[in-house]
């Protein structure tokens, strides 16, 4: 009975602090999804209630200018290409170093770590223009292979922190039987160590993704056509005319990527937890 | 570890060398190194040279003039305040952050019914591409269509004719741009102590339970201290991103607004000397200031992680 | 779902969609294609060269339509050229300029709404390009030439097609029930209280954002105050400037909303939009959104120039279109005819922009043209943009009068010093006299900065 109502007050609490934060977290998106498919002239209206459509919504005119005038599934095409390419690359780099850095580099290896690290400290706003240069020498103007090529610079010391503390949460006994059964170092690490890390795999696979949705200074830098914009520059610079935003068109272009993305975010969590329990190496 | 290596037959393959941990770390280790080196390192020598340097608009170098940048700059005031508001910035929205993170990761590590769901709606503001979520929050600041202003007007809690503004008044700027990094910054640091809690080995909690500590007990004595060491670095993260990060300001205030400019960071000054005035070499100047201050952070508190992993 | 293909709901409110929608088709007809098949697809069969130019996607939907569509395209096969065009928010042109310059690589031709004075050593000299259009239509307009000229080395950094005249527009009904009109500062003054008391405040921005830089430089000249001389020194520190200040901030302080310090351009627009304001300082897009938008007062919307004050009518541009060719272009050749063209007829790029673009060039489409052309306008009160040619011919000036636009004061303009000062005041944060010695303290060291780089 007591543990009864233990539980339904841990429930209880649960819902209570939850509860609260997903209203507030989620709210905008609320607001984004109203304007999305409210007409243009009641959104002007300070009469029309923000929180519901007028008389004139639902409609879908915003939907419809924003893929029939801009290149936004160009975009969304970019940016997944982008990502998935960026993700792997950062995989084949951190991979590896997050392991060493973990297992074999000692007092090196940690000074090495903090090294790494100290490559976020300087904005991108100060290295925008130096890499721009880097970027024509290499002809890589206006292509999304620039990206593809400078993104890891920031996504590889994040991703190898990450598997860093992944790496340190297995337990060593499972190298070193492997290691004492007479296999090699590197045949431990492809054979054993890689294929657990797959929770530490999604993390990077989450990280490095978002990190490359949310990128906008380089994204703009590099790429002028319309063509080859990332969802975040795309929108951001082709739908504000002047003064004048095309605010239902940016809300829609808003809420496409979000909620696939959160809904993805939210199935690898799971798996990435599980991974980090330390009771799945009994 | 020895003893293991040694139970191996040497000599045999040339991947012997890979035996020796040193070398396999290096193997390992280096790709990533250099990569991020020669893409960040290179731009990095060049910017800190332009700061020495009075390169104006489209040059990459210019006349050598010493600390004339750094004395010039690091004295305006105008910089000084950017300062202080960064360091508000920062360390209040990740305060916001670490208790916010904490306190979900705890709840959420049990299972309940509509947890799923619930997550989602959490995990969206850090799923969203950021200048667009930023857009949104524009519009709801807006200073003439405000949602909140709407709501507010019409529970007659303010006049209709001057509301609160959300971006034009000094601390209700410097409290929404704060509010709204923090929004899109939770997700993120939630994910990772979720990791965090999750990696608390089995016996812990167990032992926890016979020890009948439960809730905040627990969670002070038990789930705190183990939890530190990530905290740290989660923490850390979100400081360095939110400090070298100058989106949000930029979409929403432009460094407004006048007269205090309570919401100009260190990098929407940098933005406006270097980048829109051309002021290269000051421009410079002033992001860097932000490196050595970093530093120090993130070395004391990867210090402190370290010490808080070993006990 | 409503219908949107209600047709008696089409015209008018659906007129900036459907240019827009066919500005789009324009961009990707010019942009796609090539990119589709390959840049060089035109070569060697019957274009013989590349041009690419970036520029702002302009508030008017049509003007880029024609631009990208009919303009660039028959230029184009004239002249046996591949022009492309990107377009960007113009907020970010100034950080593209940057990256390109430093890199030394980009497109050939480049837009921005302010003259790129930091851009000086970066870009060819444009002199021949004036000298061709002034042969052809006669000469450059003297705010055109303030701008773009600098003295010192003799060299025109920018070639500007337009300019944009800054009035500001009023709600008649509003102001006629309280038996005023912004005709001078002193009626602003009187009429701000009232309107606020019945919930329609006028709208001078204090933000920090172009519109209320413009707004307030320009409200400083019509107190005969101004930021720099002939002879490019700062003279703001003075009794004019203190009063201008002063006169301002009791403006806001009996009349106006705090909203008015933290907008964006697009802020004072929507004070329009929403019904509240009755007065701001804006182009005429202010004018042309509601029209567009069917809004229930778009008809009440008057064009006036800037009121009078005690030293009379002066105010800047709102924007001013320079283009400038990189020194590093490939085809200058084909740029500089390009540029050229532009001006030279001008006349259908006035038109498109929906009155907006002035030419900078007068004779390229003449004052007493656009009267006749303005005078077609449908839009109520009959005639009302007539009025824009008024200011363009004696109420417009460059930034910088009586000196040249350089890179001191621009960086003054994006450090958004003016609204500072008057926000100072106007929120009792510093008296008057405190407030300009601070400005003008903190602009002349940014000048002593430009001039020992000896760009002034």
């Amino acid at each position: 009975m007591e543990s009864f109502g233990r539980a339904l007050r841990e429930k209880g609490f649960a819902y209570l602090i939850v509860g609260p934060f997903a209203i507030v977290l989620a709210f905008p998106f609320y607001v984004m999804f109203i304007t999305a498919f409210k007409d243009q002239t009641e959104f002007y209206n300070p009469e029309v209630t923000p929180y519901w459509f007028g008389k004139d919504s639902p409609t879908w005119a915003n939907a419809t200018f924003l893929f029939e005038n801009t290149q936004y599934p160009r975009w969304l095409a970019n940016t997944a290409i982008v990502g998935l390419c960026v993700v792997a690359i950062t995989l084949v780099l951190a991979l590896p170093a997050g392991y060493a850095l973990a297992r074999l580099a000692g007092r090196v290896g940690q000074s090495l770590g903090v090294g790494i690290f100290l490559t976020y400290l300087v904005p991108p706003t100060l290295l925008f223009i130096p890499l721009f240069w880097v970027i024509n020498q290499v002809n890589l103007q206006n292509s999304i292979w620039s990206l593809v090529l400078v993104y890891p610079s920031f996504t590889v010391p994040f991703s190898t922190w990450l598997l860093m503390g992944f790496f340190k949460t297995i337990p060593k006994e499972l190298e070193d039987a492997a290691l004492v059964d007479g296999a090699s170092r590197l045949k431990t690490l492809t054979r054993v160590v890689f294929p657990i890390s797959l929770p530490g795999i999604l993390t990077v696979v989450i990280f490095s993704f978002s990190l490359v949705v949310n990128e906008f200074v380089y994204a703009f830098t590099f790429i002028s056509p319309s063509e080859n914009k990332m969802v975040s520059t795309g929108v951001y610079t082709d739908l504000i005319r002047g003064d004048l935003p095309e605010w239902g068109a940016i809300m829609v272009a808003a809420l496409i990527p979000s909620i696939p993305l959160a809904l993805l975010y939210n199935m690898f969590l799971d798996r990435f937890i599980a991974g980090f329990t330390g009771g799945a190496f009994r | 570890m020895e003893a293991l290596a040694a139970a191996r037959p040497r000599g045999r393959r040339w991947t012997d060398v890979f035996e020796r941990p040193g070398v396999l770390a290096s193997v390992l280790i280096s790709p990533a190194v250099v990569f991020v080196l020669v893409l960040v390192g290179g731009p990095l020598i060049l910017a800190i040279g332009l700061s020495f340097t009075n390169a104006t608009s489209g040059e990459l170098g210019g006349k050598w003039v010493g600390l004339a940048n750094f004395r010039n700059e690091w004295s305006n005031p105008s910089f000084q305040h950017a300062v202080w508001h960064t360091f508000q910035f920062t360390f209040i929205s990740q305060a916001i952050v670490l208790v916010g993170a904490g306190l979900l990761a705890h709840a959420l590590s049990k299972n309940f019914r509509g947890k799923w769901f619930l997550r989602f709606l959490i995990l969206l503001p850090w799923a969203a591409p950021l200048p667009l979520s930023l857009m949104a929050w524009k519009w709801m600041f807006d200073t003439s269509y405000s949602i909140f202003n709407w709501t507010l007007v019409h529970l007659n809690l303010v006049d209709k004719v001057d509301p609160p503004q959300y971006l034009a008044e000094s601390k209700l700027a410097i409290g929404s741009v704060i509010a709204v990094h923090a929004w899109r910054i939770l997700p993120f640091a939630l994910v990772i102590f979720l990791a965090g809690l999750a990696s608390i080995p089995k016996e812990v909690d167990d032992a926890a339970a016979i020890d009948g500590a439960t809730g905040f007990r627990k969670f002070w004595s038990v789930t705190l201290p183990l939890q530190l060491p990530i905290a740290t670095v989660a923490l850390l993260f979100g400081i360095v991103f939110t400090a070298t990060d100058m989106a949000v300001v930029y979409i929403l205030t432009q460094g407004g607004p006048p007269p205090s400019f309570s919401t100009e960071m260190v990098t929407t000054w940098a933005y406006k000397t270097g980048i829109e005035s051309g002021s290269l070499g000051p421009g410079a100047a002033i992001s860097l200031f932000l490196l050595p201050v970093l530093a120090v952070v993130t070395i004391l508190m990867l210090l402190f992680a370290r010490k808080a992993e070993v006990s | 779902m409503a219908s949107s293909d209600d047709p008696s709901r089409r015209e008018g409110r659906y007129d900036r969609r459907e240019l827009i929608r066919r500005a789009g088709v324009g961009a990707a007809t010019v942009g796609f294609a090539p990119a589709f098949y390959g840049p060089l697809r035109f070569k060697g069969r019957w274009l013989k060269g590349d041009l690419s130019l970036i520029t702002w996607a302009h508030f008017v939907p049509a003007f880029d339509v024609w631009f990208d569509k009919t303009w660039a395209v028959q230029w184009g096969q004239r002249n046996d050229v591949e022009v492309k065009v990107d377009h960007i928010l113009n907020t970010l042109l100034t950080a593209r300029a940057q990256a390109e310059a430093a890199a030394k690589n980009g497109h050939d031709i480049f837009f921005n709404l302010s003259p790129p004075a930091q851009h000086e050593d970066n870009v060819i000299n444009h002199n021949e390009i004036v000298q061709e259009v002034q042969r052809k239509v006669g000469k450059i307009g003297r705010i055109a030439h303030k701008a773009t000229f600098n003295p010192k080395t003799k060299k025109y950094f920018a070639f500007s097609d337009n300019y944009v005249p800054d009035p500001v527009i009023w709600r008649h009904d509003l102001w006629n029930g309280i038996g005023l009109s912004p005709n001078n500062w002193d009626n602003v003054r009187k009429a701000a209280p009232r309107l606020k008391a019945l919930g329609h405040p006028i709208g001078i921005g204090q933000s920090a954002e172009l519109d209320s830089n413009m707004a307030l430089m320009s409200f400083l000249m019509c107190f005969g105050s101004f930021v720099q001389n002939e002879k490019h020194q700062v003279t703001l520190k003075s009794k004019r400037t203190v009063e201008a200040v002063k006169f301002m901030a009791d403006i806001y302080q009996r009349g106006e909303t705090d909203e008015i310090f933290g907008w964006d351009p697009a802020g004072n627009n929507n004070f329009i939009y929403s019904g509240k304001g009755s007065m701001i300082f804006n182009a005429i897009s202010a004018t042309r959104t509601p029209e567009d938008r069917n809004l229930p007062f778009a008809n009440d919307l008057w064009i006036w120039p800037i009121p009078k004050g005690p030293y009379g009518r002066m105010g800047y541009e709102h924007v001013m279109g320079c283009w400038w060719v990189w020194k590093f272009a490939k085809n200058q050749a084909a740029a500089k005819k390009f540029l050229a063209d532009l001006e030279i007829n001008y006349q259908d790029a006035f038109v498109a922009s929906k009155y907006y673009n002035f030419p900078s060039f007068p004779g390229a489409f003449g004052f007493s043209k656009i009267r006749k052309a303005v005078a077609t306008d449908k839009h109520r009160p009959l005639g009302k943009y007539g009025i824009l040619t008024t200011i363009a011919q004696k109420y417009t000036t460059n930034p910088g009068h009586p000196g040249y636009a350089n890179a001191a004061f621009d960086e003054m303009f994006n450090k958004f010093l003016i609204p500072k000062m008057f926000a100072q005041v106007s929120q009792k944060k510093m008296t008057a006299q405190e407030a300009v010695n601070a400005a003008d303290r903190e602009i002349k060291t940014i000048y002593r900065k430009w001039r020992a780089l000896k760009k002034i």
